[in-house]
């Protein structure tokens, strides 16, 4: 049994053990000698314990015998047996059920008083039963009551009263029985409990008290994990219930809006009943702005709807730029839903009269204000309105659309109320989407052209070719674009943007027809360019003088920064007056080209320009200046319809305007076209296609169909743009233009 | 009145130590030395608390004067051995070699068998009570939260080191516990403590138990039954839906258990009550109970058939259950540390039998010898590795035989493996085991 003189390997669990039986047992002695090698594993006893004499008597036994001796057990304290009242005490049988119990849950709890009558209660209870019936279960659950109430005291005799609605009598003896039975009790309570632990910690070494509550959880040991993922649970729900919140924070808002639209239809029938507007006439006027109104604002923005609760109608009215009016006509806006006005909308459609008596003017500042922060927003960024928000131009990179804090989107409108659209066809199609252009740096002309933007901003030119061809060739493009001073640029920049402001609704209807008539004579005669700023003073007039004097500063401001940033670009005069030129060139009319650069904008601009203006002397140039034409003839909506609102107040002079700038400027294109778009033309932009009122768009049509087709050399061309609005495609692609207009709100 | 207190009696404190009588099984007399836990004097009649040495606490009584050996009598030490109030580490017994060397001088006449001294061993079980002892620290703190065993000794004061309890009659049976449990102090002075057989709750008086059993209509325990076959069923409660229950029978158990720690709640367990049905109900057995989620592989934390059904094979049976409940949770598990003697006798008696049961079935396929891992004798029994090692050492089977290791059945292992296994008619079958087990990782805390 000498030491081993080598080290047996560690024996390994995975690895397999032969076995022998027996008589192939091999040499027994070598084997116990090298069992010793083996690691001897702990027992799993406390090691006092483990030496006990009569474990170790035990265990020795088992390893002699191999089996238990009766005699080796470890002894136990006996207790004798069996109970002989067993019977008596557990009555009844309880039969095994076929399946396997199954508890249900809660189910076990019968409101049961814990307290158990003892033989000294039974004696009471006899005693009381002499006059009274007391059943035992009914002592039970009063001293049960009465001892949960009851801390270490019992409690008074007058809680006690009020605690069980027993007889006095009966009260006062089980209450002064309890009180000198709790004298006699050692325990704190006639109901026995094990002792609870105190929070103060004075109990924590103390015997008695069992069944402490565990304050932590856990190790975290183990379940660090789990906890993790618990934490990410919980922040989880964090995050949803606060979206939660939102949410219900913005139904909160909605029923409020809801109410105060309620309240507010109900104030506007108060008010036509005590005006007796009956017929609804009052109203019809008032709310025609509101729907023009639907156009523009945007449905989404929620700042946007505090506006309305302390408007009135008239309030809100000059809130609608006169631009819409072309539009006005517009009855749907279905995605829009600006609160109150929404719901009296479809009644606006039926109840427009046809003659409009005229709007009041006043301007609500705030909202003039609003504007112009938007104005100044587009002219920071000019891109905007020709970037694509086509969701396929992701390659657009820096251009690509994105939308602005602050500005309101409205979808494109894909109904018009009514007018069946013409079909083009031919050259008719090709004005819808072309226009006549002229490049500003190898100055020519280069024909009949539609402008978009390429991927990086670049401008592209797709140029149709057409019969004209030849002709437009040989067009001088400086008819385009004379040169001018900076000053009268900005001057007449200035003209046409005021006029943007003019609130005035226009009265469509009734100058149908002498609308007609004078743009007959309007093509003829061309306005002269000077005519912008005569016209200047009538079509402020709505406007009081301090909203003019803000908003001229901010003008002048915008087109400070518009020219800076032209000339920044290294552009000549640039872009600002290559446009200018279009407009002297369409006002005098002279040319049969100027007509040729109408497209669908410029006509229905001239549309309704023409009919605002009742006399002749207003110039309608057609704004040709589209003439340079951006893509599909989105500015020149803005033109013309800034055009036509500006004029149709005044009533007088059509001054048309020329504003707007569209040379195609070096490859600046972009740039220096939409900078010279003033960001009221974007919001025409947007009213236009979804909005030509039917007399317009049919006086557009008329126009340009009978007047300035004999003048044009292709008067086929000229012909389609009047009609082309309604093109389905075209409307569609508006929309798309719409929205990025829409940009600038 | 006229009984005179010998001055000699006078002088018997807590902490001497001297020899006492008792009967031994073979109903001889004997005289183990024996430690004076407390000393109480009823009706000017003496009566000490002694606690045998090297015999175990549950042998612990209150004894007359007459049964002690006055002549032997030891006072404490300076550095007394009674247990301190605190449970300072230093009132741990010394090692067992120190206290038979101490002991024979003493009284040669104790009976004693005591193997070998194994060097090395004592080294080893020290290393394993280091854990334990980490947590204490001496400072009584409160204990760990996990299991349900105290290893440390902070709670073996002299409260606890005495039984409290001197009988309790529990349906047929009157049961006389072998430690303190925690039940309700004003009920420690009964004579007899009554429990109901079905929901266990105490009651102070035969009175009051008839009382509740008008009121408590139980006749099993409160909760699924998910195994039955004969008259023995098997019951799984809840430690946090059914709290009542749990603690009621915590407290009985505690009776029985001496590691067992009451100190915190029952939440984090689930009880397997393992019942005899006869025409009355379900009557407990025994029963063991479970951690919830184990962190330490334990597959049983405490368990206990009470002594009435003890020596008759339910303790295997317990044994076998929990881990047929293992196997079916596709786990190894062993159970919680210390193991009591009964215990440790008991789980070895059912690892050898589970083991050796295997080694003589295993066939020798095409003539050679058979063979096995012992990861793989885990995996069939569900009996954790450390387990299979320990229990194929204590048996002697596992040799180092020419640079490998073997197994050897020797021949009266075979033949003693048969004569028990003859005599183990209880077995759990596991076809009528009903159970799901469920993952108490992803449902709230218990």
């Amino acid at each position: 049994m000498s030491k081993l003189s080598f080290r047996a390997r560690a024996l390994d669990a995975a690895k397999p053990l032969p076995i022998y039986r027996n008589g192939d047992i091999p040499d027994l002695n070598d084997c116990v000698s090298i069992n010793r090698a083996v690691p001897q594993m702990p027992t799993g006893m406390e090691k006092e314990e483990e030496s006990e004499h009569h474990l170790q008597r035990a265990i020795c036994a088992q390893q002699v015998f191999r089996e238990k001796k009766e005699c080796m057990v470890i002894p136990v304290p006996e207790a004798e047996g069996n109970i002989n009242y067993y019977d008596r005490l557990y009555k009844g049988e309880f039969r095994q059920p076929k399946q396997l119990i199954h508890i249900q849950p809660f189910g076990l709890d019968y409101e049961q008083p814990d307290y158990d009558m003892d033989s000294e209660d039974e004696t009471l209870l006899n005693r009381l039963n002499r006059k009274m019936e007391l059943k035992p279960l009914q002592f039970e659950i009063m001293v049960d009551r009465l001892e949960k109430a009851s801390a270490n005291q019992l409690i008074t005799l007058p809680e006690a009263k009020l605690l069980l609605n027993e007889d006095d009598y009966l009260l006062k003896s089980v209450y002064d029985y309890l009180v000198r039975k709790r004298k006699n009790c050692r325990g704190p309570s006639l109901i026995p409990q094990v002792k609870q632990e105190k929070r103060d910690g004075s109990t924590n070494n103390d015997a008695y008290v069992a069944f402490r509550r565990r304050t932590e959880k856990m190790q975290t040991r183990k379940n660090r994990k789990n906890d993790e993922a618990s934490y990410e649970k919980m922040l989880k729900l964090r995050r949803e219930f606060s979206r939660t919140v939102t949410i219900l924070e913005m139904i909160k808002k909605r029923e409020k809006s809801k109410r105060e639209l309620l309240h507010l239809t109900l104030e506007v029938v108060e008010k036509r009943f005590q005006m007796s507007d009956f017929s609804g006439e009052v109203l019809s006027e008032v709310s025609v702005p509101l729907a023009e109104k639907t156009v523009h604002p945007a449905p989404i923005c929620l700042p946007n709807g505090n506006r309305h609760k302390t408007e009135n109608k008239v309030k809100s009215t000059p809130k609608h730029h006169p631009h819409n009016v072309t539009v006005k006509a517009e009855p749907h806006f279905d995605f829009i839903r600006p609160h109150k006005k929404s719901s009296r909308k479809p009644k606006l459609d039926t109840l427009r009269p046809p003659s409009r008596p005229e709007r009041p003017h006043t301007v609500n500042t705030a909202d003039i204000k609003q504007y112009d922060f938007h104005s100044s927003g587009e002219d920071e960024n000019p891109q905007s309105p020709s970037s694509e928000p086509d969701e396929e131009n992701d390659p657009d990179g820096a251009f690509v659309f994105r939308r602005r804090a602050g500005c309101s989107y409205l979808s494109p409108l894909t109904e018009q109320s009514d007018g069946s659209p013409p079909v083009l066809a031919g050259l008719d199609a090709m004005w819808q989407r072309n226009a006549l252009t002229a490049l500003s740096v190898p100055r020519r002309c280069v024909g009949v052209a539609r402008r978009r933007l390429g991927r990086g901003g670049r401008v592209l030119l797709d140029r149709p070719s057409s019969e004209l061809d030849r002709a437009l060739r040989h067009l001088d493009p400086d008819t385009f674009c004379p040169s001018r001073s900076l000053a009268q640029l900005l001057s007449d920049i200035q003209a046409c943007r005021w006029r943007y402001f003019q609130p005035r609704p226009l009265h469509q209807n009734q100058r149908d027809e002498s609308g007609r008539n004078a743009l007959h004579e309007d093509d003829r005669k061309g306005g002269g360019v000077t005519g912008t700023s005569s016209s200047r003073n009538t079509v402020l007039g709505g406007i009081t003088e301090e909203q003019f004097q803000t908003h001229q500063q901010q003008l002048v401001q915008m087109q400070q920064q518009q020219l800076a940033q032209s000339q920044q670009q290294g552009l000549r005069p640039s872009s600002n007056l290559p446009e200018r030129p279009h407009v002297h060139v369409s006002n005098t009319a002279s040319l049969d080209t100027l007509s040729k650069t109408l497209d669908s904008a410029s006509a229905q601009f001239a549309a309704s320009a023409v009919v605002s203006t009742p006399n002749k002397d207003g110039k309608t140039h057609n704004t040709a200046v589209n003439g340079i034409l951006p893509n599909s003839g989105k500015h020149n909506n803005k033109f013309s319809s800034s055009g036509s609102s500006s004029v149709r107040p005044s009533g007088a002079s059509s001054k048309p305007l020329l504003a707007v700038p569209q040379s195609l400027p070096h490859g600046h294109g972009p740039l220096s076209s939409v900078s010279a778009v003033s960001p009221a033309h974007t919001h025409l932009n947007s009213a236009r296609p979804c909005a030509p009122s039917p007399p317009a768009l049919k006086l557009a049509t008329v126009a340009s169909s009978l007047d300035r087709v004999p003048k044009v050399t292709p008067a086929s061309a000229i012909d389609s743009i009047g009609r082309d609005k309604n093109e389905p495609e075209r409307l569609a692609l508006n929309g798309i233009e719409t929205t990025v207009a829409m940009e600038v709100t | 009145q006229n009984y005179v207190v010998s001055p000699r009696l006078m002088e018997i404190v807590e902490g001497c130590r001297l020899p006492v009588l008792r009967k031994n099984q073979e109903n001889e007399d004997e005289w183990p030395l024996a430690e004076i836990l407390s000393v109480k004097d009823t009706l000017g009649r003496k009566l000490f608390y002694v606690h045998y040495i090297d015999f175990n606490k549950r042998l612990d009584e209150w004894v007359t004067p007459d049964r002690l050996d006055m002549k032997k009598l030891q006072f404490p030490k300076k550095e007394a051995k009674t247990p301190t109030k605190n449970g300072l580490p230093g009132s741990r017994p010394s090692s067992p070699e120190r206290e038979v060397v101490r002991e024979t001088a003493l009284n040669g006449t104790t009976r004693r068998v005591l193997p070998p001294s194994q060097p090395g061993r004592k080294r080893k079980t020290c290393g394993t009570d280091e854990d334990s002892q980490d947590s204490s620290d001496g400072i009584p703190t409160a204990p760990r939260m996990t299991g349900s065993l105290v290893s440390d000794r902070s709670h073996d004061d002299i409260i606890t080191r005495m039984k409290n309890i001197d009988c309790i009659e529990l349906g047929r049976h009157r049961l006389k516990p072998w430690y303190f449990s925690p039940y309700p102090q004003e009920l420690t002075t009964l004579p007899i403590l009554y429990l109901c057989e079905f929901c266990l709750k105490y009651l102070k008086s035969l009175k009051c138990l008839q009382r509740h059993l008008t009121k408590c209509n139980l006749r099993h325990p409160p909760g699924n039954e998910i195994y039955r076959k004969g008259t023995i069923s098997f019951f799984e409660i809840d430690g946090r839906k059914n709290k009542t229950y749990s603690q009621n029978l915590c407290l009985l158990a505690k009776c029985f258990l001496d590691h067992k720690t009451l100190y915190y709640d029952t939440d984090p367990f689930l009880f397997y009550v393992m019942t005899e049905y006869d025409c009355k109900g379900f009557h407990i057995v025994g029963y063991f109970s479970k951690e919830k989620e184990s962190t330490e592989d334990y597959n049983v934390a405490c368990i206990l058939t009470l002594p009435p059904y003890q020596r008759r094979g339910y303790g295997k049976l317990l044994i076998e259950f929990s881990y047929e409940l293992s196997k079916v949770e596709g786990k190894t598990g062993t159970p919680e540390k210390p193991l009591s003697d009964l215990g440790l006798l008991s789980y070895r008696s059912y690892w050898s039998q589970t083991i050796l049961e295997i080694l003589m079935d295993l066939k020798s396929d095409n003539g050679e010898r058979p063979q096995i891992t012992i990861n793989e004798i885990s995996e069939i029994t569900s009996v954790k590795k450390e387990d299979v090692i320990s229990t194929l050492q204590y048996l002697n089977l596992i040799n180092y035989y020419k640079g490998q290791y073997i197994l050897t059945l020797s021949e009266d292992i075979v033949d003693g493996h048969e004569r028990a296994m003859q005599k183990r008619h209880l077995r759990i079958d596991p076809k009528c085991l009903h159970f799901t087990p469920k993952d108490w990782s992803k449902r709230g805390k218990w």
